[in-house]
């Protein structure tokens, strides 16, 4: 379990089927790859909002809403992820299989050639997208870019990106800026939209239970651009300079403290130390069996959340929890003491344990979510590798303790930040 | 213990069911092909059974605020350690969770499931209360009510409902309060444990690639062997009115954009089963008339720059309350709040859609099946369902028996304006 057939359908664009049986629904997904700069990254985060408003068939959102309706209440859902420096575009489709109602209705067929409508045959008036509903869509992402701040403990994380990335493009945002946004109207953004389409990397994804010949041959029906170039995947800068340690204070009027730290891994996900990375963060932060939980909540009582992250592609970590204003320094301490105990190399064998087996498991535990498997093969064409499950797994088994200690010793803590109502 | 099983043809689904001797239900949803298996084992106690009668008693017992889920972080903690670093060793994932009625302990495995449902069984069987332990416990969930008041979309939801009742105790945050939990200590959480975690009023649900019978001998082996309740416990309720509490409330955070909750107070309520069942499939079915993506309101409200992606619709049934809701971000709730209402006086003298009706069943029947994908969505709500005496396995023979006039009567009900409340969390101003 956990493979996928990948087949080139046209030059740029790829389709990856995973055939798997056990769900009641197929997806669908297009995923768009746009690198992550100042330049672009407010138009492609509008995109998705405006492509959803209408296509030439489906020309207004009642229309599309109504037509999935019909089909069972089908799943459509569109905006950004962003994965280090790439900055891509996702439309994400699910419906169910033709088995559970009365008469065969071809409802993957009809679900892909929304989807193919909606991404490739927009609405368009003049030679550009219909201008009210590019007007609402700014409001729409300008609301929703200010409205990061309504969750504290996101927001925070962010934050604390941005800050260490400011003069990085990893700073960006991922849906751009307010003040970018006041650049854009439709014209420009239909202009925007031509060259993204015919020069970005495309991956379309379907999952469910067909055969590998019907959905390649639906695909290859639906599916014809013309690609004006040969498109690659962006990459991703990984700084390794870490000068002094930034800190950033941020005061807002709120009821708890969020304090994140910001540090440098300085691995890429195709090195060899990103095994050892992944059980470093998972000993570090990574549930209930980490050192965070076990000794900043439940040993001192600071928080009720605490846990370390990585953006492997970027080659940064997180440390994120919520805590009292005035335990500040108390928390900080703590969080700096246990990322010295991995140092040291004091780590006991049940902790060891643990977390390769928490890996494990959360691995393990993708292959039920269709979504889930499809972010993970995404993330494996963006970093450059190309582990299916039990490759990944293999190899963060027979990572060892002297393996964690050792990447342990590169990673660095380059920025503080801490939202609260009072100064630390 | 003997295993019942029933297999649905239309969902392609079986499920195993049997009682022990102690009065615990077993279910069992073998999902053939799944790399996880997931367990959950609940008891029917949450927030709202702060006032009860202990089987066998005649006093009424009242206990502070957020003792349940006080007691669901208790109770991860043994005398030999923390119950997390055993599921930690065979790699499962476990957690815990409290609403307003159900308090449940899961965990989700790739591996050892026979292992970890042993350790999920004993450790829920095994409370370990010291004076010590619950006043560390009082700074861990304080920090979490902490995060709980910066936390617009909880705030804006709770105060909705405190808005909704007079005095019925889903108005108060499940968590309690800094005061109300610094009352807590361990008699009283040996008392309700007691109470609430026999086996009689809880329920085992297991889904994944796993054995039937290998669970049924698990539970033999793992459950005590106490005897059922004679009688049931008495949850006491106050006495609720059929009006709303106030029409409206509003509250001040840092957000950059008001957000709202609005919603209708269910005034036909007390019972549970298939009768719920039945209301809950009609009432979503009108929530989605009147104001789901397809509708002209929301197409207006949408276009007007009045909602946004954010605005969600949803109806909650319990035995003892209910109520229909709906929110999101908006620069004027006050505005969307007038629209609903006008848009229902409308529909009540222009009358609802028979088209819209077939096309927002197909919605609803997909929705349910596609539950069946996730071993823990479906295993929570099959959880959840059970306590309030209804079965998902009849929810496709009931949903096939609504027919419009329940919808039209339904719409004609509960949808009342006087019954009505908003509640807004807006920015600071200045």
């Amino acid at each position: 379990m956990g493979g996928f057939n990948k087949t080139n359908i046209t030059k740029g664009i790829h389709l990856y089927y995973i055939p798997t049986d056990k769900f009641k629904t197929f997806t669908v997904s297009i995923y768009i790859h746009q690198p992550l700069n100042k330049e672009n990254a407010t138009k492609n985060a509008l995109l998705p909002q405006v492509l959803k408003r209408g296509s030439i068939d489906f020309p207004t959102s009642q229309d599309i809403a109504r037509y999935l309706e019909e089909l069972y209440g089908a799943v459509f859902d569109c905006g950004i992820v962003k994965k280090g420096e790439n900055q891509i575009i996702r439309f994400n489709f699910e419906t169910i299989e033709d088995t559970y109602v009365d008469q065969g209705e071809g409802l993957l067929q009809k679900t892909m050639k929304l989807a193919k409508q909606i991404v490739f045959e927009p609405l368009i008036e003049n030679e550009r997208f219909k201008k009210e509903y590019v007007e609402q869509e700014k409001q729409n992402l300008k609301n929703q870019i200010e409205g990061l701040i309504n969750n504290k403990m996101s927001y925070a994380v962010e934050r604390c990106y941005q800050e260490m990335c400011s003069n990085e493009n990893f700073g960006i945002y991922e849906l751009g800026s307010v003040e970018d946004l006041n650049t854009i109207d439709e014209k420009i953004l239909y202009e925007h939209y031509l060259t993204v389409i015919h020069n970005s990397p495309i991956d379309i994804f379907v999952t469910g239970s067909i055969s590998e010949d019907k959905v390649k041959q639906m695909v290859q029906n639906l599916f014809h651009i013309t690609m004006d170039s040969n498109p690659v995947y962006p990459t991703t800068e990984i700084v390794s300079q870490v000068g002094e340690v930034k800190k950033v204070y941020e005061p807002m009027k709120v009821a708890q403290g969020k304090l994140s730290l910001g540090f440098r891994t300085k691995i890429a996900p195709t090195d060899k130390e990103y095994y050892p990375l992944v059980i470093f963060n998972g000993l570090f932060g990574g549930g209930p069996h980490s050192k965070l939980f076990n000794n900043v909540r439940e040993k001192l009582s600071l928080a009720y959340y605490v846990f370390s992250r990585l953006e492997k592609f970027k080659g940064l970590m997180v440390v994120s929890s919520g805590i009292e204003p005035e335990n500040y320094q108390k928390a900080f301490d703590e969080i700096m003491f246990q990322f010295e105990e991995i140092k040291k190399g004091n780590i006991t064998d049940a902790e060891f344990d643990a977390t390769i087996n928490s890996a494990v498991n959360s691995i393990r535990s993708l292959a039920d979510t269709a979504f889930y498997m499809e972010d993970y093969y995404l993330s494996q064409l963006v970093g450059g590798t190309n582990d299916d499950f039990e490759d990944l797994i293999s190899k963060l088994s027979s990572v060892t303790k002297e393996d964690v200690v050792a990447v342990a010793q590169n990673i660095q803590l380059d920025t503080v930040y801490f939202l609260s109502n009072k100064e630390a | 213990m003997n295993l019942q099983e029933k297999y649905h043809s239309e969902l392609k689904e079986t499920l195993y069911h049997g009682v022990h001797k102690s009065g615990l239900n077993v279910y069992v949803l073998p999902k053939k092909g799944y790399s996880k298996s997931y367990a959950i084992f609940g008891t029917r106690y949450g927030s709202i059974d702060s006032k009860f009668i202990v089987p066998g008693e005649k006093e009424v017992t009242e206990v502070p605020d957020g003792i349940a889920h006080f007691l669901e972080h208790k109770l991860f903690e043994e005398e030999e350690g923390n119950v997390f670093d055993r599921f930690s060793k065979y790699g499962a994932s476990a957690n815990a969770f409290t609403s307003f009625t159900t308090t449940a302990y899961l965990f989700s495995c790739t591996d050892h499931f026979y292992d970890n449902l042993s350790i999920l069984l004993d450790f829920v069987q095994n409370p370990y209360f010291t004076e010590e332990n619950v006043q560390k416990e009082q700074g861990i969930i304080g920090q979490e009510i902490r995060m709980y008041d910066d936390d617009p979309n909880w705030r804006v939801y709770f105060n909705f409902l405190d808005a909704l009742y007079h005095h019925h105790p889903v108005k108060i945050d499940i968590a309690g309060t800094v005061e109300s939990i610094s009352q807590i200590n361990k008699d009283i959480l040996y008392k309700c444990y007691h109470t609430f975690y026999h086996p009689s009023n809880m329920i085992l649900f297991t889904a994944g690639d796993i054995e039937p019978n290998k669970v049924a001998e698990y539970v033999e082996s793992h459950i005590k062997a106490t005897e059922p309740y004679q009688e049931e416990i008495r949850r006491v309720y106050p006495e609720e009115p059929q009006t709303v509490s106030k029409q409206k409330v509003e509250q001040n955070l840092s957000v950059s954009i008001p957000l709202f909750q609005a919603g209708f107070k269910d005034t036909d309520v007390g019972y549970g089963g298939d009768k719920l069942l039945k209301k809950d499939i009609i009432t979503r079915i009108v929530l989605e008339m009147i104001m789901g993506k397809s509708t002209r309101l929301y197409q207006s409200l949408y276009e007007q720059g009045l909602i946004n992606d954010s605005f969600d619709i949803d109806y909650t049934a319990e035995i003892s309350y209910g109520f229909s809701v709906f929110g999101g971000e908006s620069p004027n709730p006050e505005k969307v709040q007038q629209e609903v209402i006008n848009e229902i006086q409308r529909l009540s003298r222009d009358g609802l859609n028979k088209n819209e009706f077939e096309r927002i069943k197909k919605v609803i029947f997909g929705r349910f099946l596609r539950q069946f994908n996730s071993v823990e969505a479906v295993s929570n709500n099959f959880m959840s369902t059970l306590f309030k005496e209804m079965n998902l396995f009849n929810y496709v023979d009931i949903y096939r028996s609504i027919t419009f006039d329940d919808v039209q009567k339904r719409f004609t009900e509960h949808f009342n304006p006087d019954n009505m409340v908003l509640s807004v969390v807006r920015p600071y101003e200045g």
